[in-house]
């Protein structure tokens, strides 16, 4: 019988993600016909982002790309991507992925039993809210929703913000109803789960990272012969580029069809605004260097040079 | 002596069962008001909410068999003789045990597997293995109880999951209440 | 081969009175075992997953509890009372006035099932005491509660507008009209059945003993004030009132109305008691019965038939989920919907069989799962051939809501026979004549798209997008 990957996301077929997982499903069939049979389980079909490292670990799922913040229980090291006003463009998140110390972190959750194998961009968060956010004191007393991270809830209490988590069934109707102000998203998410309908204001602030990694099981991984590995490897790494190639047209296309929605104004940075941002919120940036690592945010921080 | 265990054991789950709901209630409460009356919140409260409700549902299914909780469809059954009816509650509940023993098996795997690697809750500071541990506990429980329910259905006691001495039961218990409380209409519902 | 397992096993393991819950667990579990690889291990993460990441259900045994103290603490009978002198001269006004409940509550809460238990735990009671067949009661609520993923807000309106990119506010839109409709048929409908059954009607009591019961029932009127005002005031989500009307129903019927609970017969005023007297001894008593409450035998016989009806019913959905993991694995759905599309049937054929094929699916899984499965397939299709996203997206939920109606798979069934305490098959009889008007419905709304589109149209005209 034909070697099974199961791969499970949890979004939507026709987002970056989802392409690559279909991508990779395309190539690896091409390549090893008969010997490997792939099978992309999207939306959260399988497994959701909570539980699918836990499947993998049981040896349920193959491969998945769960946001990076996800690996906060793995290892503590991945939480770099998360410190806010870190890296500048997308350009300076891909090299330093790509650099010795990016590629490095991707086995920093091998003693967990898992192997990255590579990242695929969503793209930088945007700040929305119920009214606009200019300055750093705009954020103050506001209620914002985050993902689970301390450093991201460590980041809205640095401007004087109230974090807050709701499970997303409930952020819509909250941020609606005024209930709670404003959140943080890429533009991707933001018009994929219609928060710009909710929140009058976007600001293009950058300020963080929304990335996924590739992840795989050890067990799995080292199990497969050695004709095979190499192959999958390949295609994966393939499958992945040509995802963030995907990534980087649908974060402009997503902009774009968020302003001409008419349904959300958007609020460009100065520089100078944005020097504001950096400098209330890159304390953060030291409560967590003994956990993260100084060498790593230094490093990440060269990755802004060309 | 068997039988006054299960009757404390009976007893134990509900007062944790009830606790549990509470809980769950208060938390959700107090998180709002929190968050609307003072500018506040609380992070682990929603890890905190959704784990009580999963400790609630899988420590309730087995209390829920003795309890007769459980909704089936038992048009055809009841069309059967009493012989045959019995016969196919003892499958039923012989199937049950089969559903509760795999549950504990793979269960026990998780568990120990997430023991194993040692990870801890997202925003409680416990294992995550104790968190996981209700799948063991819970379908063990169901176990307990629908090896009760075989019994009572070999020895003629009761007749399928709805067993026939719960309304008993619940009437000793409502005329207890009625005594102490020295009210005639206290247990009617 | 699966598919077959699958159900053959589900229906066997009915057939012998199994609990619905575990028949639908212990076919999935087989089924895995004997026709995939997965470990018994992931099975019980998915467990595991379906009880523990699916917050909006908690409203559920929220409003379980709140109604528990509603109908035990006598709050459901005043409030009945107020009902039935407003409305009970109109011959099936009571049957009207609880669409109307469930309409209003369906416009805040997100969930079918959540409405009916919030709604029908009140009335249901109320209908039967003022002489309505019970099965008209139930078939009633069990049918209006479906409005709850109608009318918006609706969590299976926020799926399906993720899972295809749709506006969220415009499918919103789309469900108002629609949704008033199928209330507005409910009602007719009942007011014919009203009449051919000659179902009760009492004389006018007058507007004095109206404004009487009115007062009487301020303390559970309150609450729907409380629900709908915390969602809209900004203050809670649907799930955090549900919590909320559950605190309310609790002081509400301990301290306020003292039907139950450690302050149970003891006055407001006392005779010849001062008015500064009593309100400091029944400040004092209050928060005396606070902790005193905790180990009452009666508040906790409430507490004790909420957990008893919650439990149930989240059982048989986190089983449910399991079950609709085992087809999604199974790739079921997904093989149906790809015929579907190799057929290049016409608009209009494409319609019929995308109906029958959600009618199907709305037998065996649950709304948010298959319409993540189905949304994607169907979709781009229904595009190509000219049909508006919105409009099949109206025509998803309404099927949906069909599928809360059927069996084995029914949440709003398992909810009504929670709350009724009759078995199953009963229920399912109670919910037929009123699910084929619903059969009705749906196909006006397939084929009359303006129903759907004519609202979220003029809105956007209005705003200029
Ligand atoms: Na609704
Ligand atoms: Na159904």
């Amino acid at each position: 019988a034909p070697i099974e990957i199961k791969f499970a996301h949890v979004v939507a077929e026709n987002t970056p993600k989802g392409k690559m997982a279909i991508r990779f499903e395309k190539l690896v069939e091409e390549r090893l016909p008969g010997k490997v049979d792939v099978k992309v389980y999207p939306n959260s079909q399988l497994f959701g982002d909570n539980k699918v490292l836990e499947a993998m670990l049981l040896g349920d799922v193959q491969l998945a790309a769960p946001s990076l913040s996800k690996f906060q229980k793995y290892t503590k090291q991945l939480q770099v991507f998360d410190l806010p006003f870190l890296f500048e463009d997308m350009e300076a998140v891909e090299r330093f992925q790509q650099s010795e110390v990016g590629q490095g972190l991707l086995k920093s959750v091998e003693r967990k039993g898992l192997m990255g194998i590579g990242y695929i961009h969503n793209g930088m968060k945007q700040l929305s809210a119920y009214d606009p956010l200019k300055a750093p004191a705009d954020a103050k007393g506001k209620k914002f929703r985050i993902q689970t991270s301390d450093i991201l809830a460590a980041q809205f209490e640095q401007v004087g913000g109230i974090p807050l988590k709701k499970p997303f069934s409930e952020v819509f109707t909250l941020l609606q109803t005024k209930a709670v102000d404003g959140t943080e998203n890429p533009w991707s998410n933001i018009y994929s789960k219609k928060f710009h309908e909710v929140q009058p204001y976007i600001t293009e602030s950058n300020h963080g990272l929304l990335d996924y990694m590739v992840v795989t099981s050890k067990e799995f991984w080292m199990g497969l012969p050695d004709d095979i590995r190499p192959v999958v490897e390949k295609s994966l790494k393939e499958a992945i580029a040509y995802g963030n190639e995907v990534a980087a047209e649908k974060t402009k296309a997503d902009r774009q069809a968020i302003i001409d929605s008419g349904r959300s104004k958007v609020i460009a940075m100065t520089d100078a605004e944005r020097q504001q941002w950096v400098e209330a919120m890159k304390p953060v940036w030291k409560q967590f260097e003994d956990e993260i690592g100084k060498d790593l945010i230094d490093a990440a921080l060269a990755a802004n040079q060309k | 002596m068997l039988s006054r265990l299960l009757h404390s054991l009976h007893w134990l789950e509900e007062a944790i069962l009830r606790l549990l709901l509470v809980a769950i209630t208060l938390l959700v409460f107090t998180e709002t008001v929190l968050r609307f009356g003072f500018d506040t919140g609380l992070l682990w409260a929603q890890e905190a909410t959704l784990y009580m409700a999963a400790w609630f549902v899988l420590f309730g299914a087995s209390w829920g068999i003795r309890s007769g909780a459980h909704i089936g469809v038992d048009a055809f059954v009841k069309l059967l003789p009493d012989f045959p009816r019995r016969i196919a509650g003892i499958i039923a509940v012989l199937m049950g045990l089969v559903y509760s023993g795999l549950f504990v098996y793979g269960g026990w795997i998780y568990v120990s597997k997430i023991k194993m690697i040692g990870i801890e809750m997202e925003d409680l500071p416990f294992p995550k293995w104790i968190a996981l541990s209700i799948l063991v506990i819970g379908f063990s429980l169901l176990a307990v109880r629908l090896l009760v329910l075989l019994k009572q259905l070999i020895t003629g006691e009761a007749d399928g999951f709805n067993h026939a001495d719960e309304a008993k039961e619940s009437m000793k218990l409502a005329d207890e209440i009625n005594e102490e409380i020295g009210m005639n209409n206290g247990g009617a519902r | 081969m699966a598919t077959a397992t699958l159900f053959i096993l589900l229906f066997l393991c009915m057939f012998i009175g199994m609990p619905i819950a575990i028949a639908l667990g212990l076919s999935s579990i087989v089924t895995i075992l004997a026709c995939s690889n997965d470990s018994l291990a992931s099975v019980a993460l998915k467990m595991f997953e379906a009880t523990s990441e699916h917050y909006t259900l908690l409203a559920i045994p929220f409003f379980i509890l709140s109604s528990a103290f509603l109908s035990t603490g006598g709050v459901a009978r005043r409030l009945i009372d107020f009902a039935i002198a407003c409305v009970g001269h109109i011959r099936g006004g009571l049957a009207m006035a609880s669409v109307m409940a469930c309409m209003l509550f369906a416009a805040v809460s997100g969930s079918s099932p959540a409405t009916v238990a919030a709604i029908g735990s009140i009335v249901i009671a109320g209908m039967v005491r003022s002489g309505y067949p019970q099965s008209f009661a139930a078939g009633v609520i069990a049918n209006a509660g479906t409005l709850g993923i109608l009318i918006p807000p609706s969590i299976v309106m926020l799926v399906y507008a993720s899972a295809t990119e749709v506006s969220a506010a415009r499918m919103f839109m789309a469900g108002m009209i629609p949704g008033l409709m199928m209330g507005g048929i409910l009602m007719i409908a009942i007011y014919i059945a009203a009449r051919i059954k000659g179902l009760p009607s009492q004389p006018f009591p007058g507007v004095g003993h109206l404004m009487g019961t009115g007062a009487k029932a301020m303390g559970g009127l309150m609450l729907i004030v409380i629900v709908l005002g915390s969602i809209y005031g900004g203050i809670a989500s649907p799930t955090e009132a549900a919590a909320v009307a559950a605190i309310y129903a609790w002081l509400i019927a301990v301290l306020g109305y003292r039907d139950i609970g450690p302050l149970k017969g003891v006055a407001w005023r006392k005779e010849g008691e001062s008015l500064i007297g009593s309100g400091f001894r029944n400040l004092f008593m209050m928060v005396l019965a606070l902790p005193r409450s905790a180990t009452d035998k009666e508040v906790n016989k409430v507490i004790g038939d909420a957990v008893k009806t919650s439990l149930m019913l989240l059982f048989i959905i986190a089983n449910a989920f399991l079950f609709a993991h085992v087809l999604t694995t199974e790739r079921i759905p997904h093989a149906i919907a790809e015929s579907i599309v190799g057929m290049g049937l016409p608009p209009w054929a494409f319609l019929i069989v995308v109906n029958l094929l959600l009618l199907l699916a709305g037998n065996f899984m649950e709304p948010s799962a298959i319409l993540l499965i189905m949304a994607p397939i169907l979709f781009p299709i229904a595009v190509q051939l000219g049909i508006d996203p919105i409009h099949l997206g109206i025509i998803m939920v309404v099927n949906m809501e069909i599928g809360m109606l059927t069996p084995p798979v029914g949440l709003n069934l398992f909810v009504t026979a929670g709350i009724t305490g009759q078995s199953m098959g009963w229920v399912i009889k109670a919910c037929l004549p009123w699910l084929s008007l619903l059969l009705i419905f749906l196909g006006l709304i397939t084929y009359v798209p303006e129903i759907s589109l004519w609202l979220p149209e003029y809105i956007d005209s209005l705003k200029g997008y």
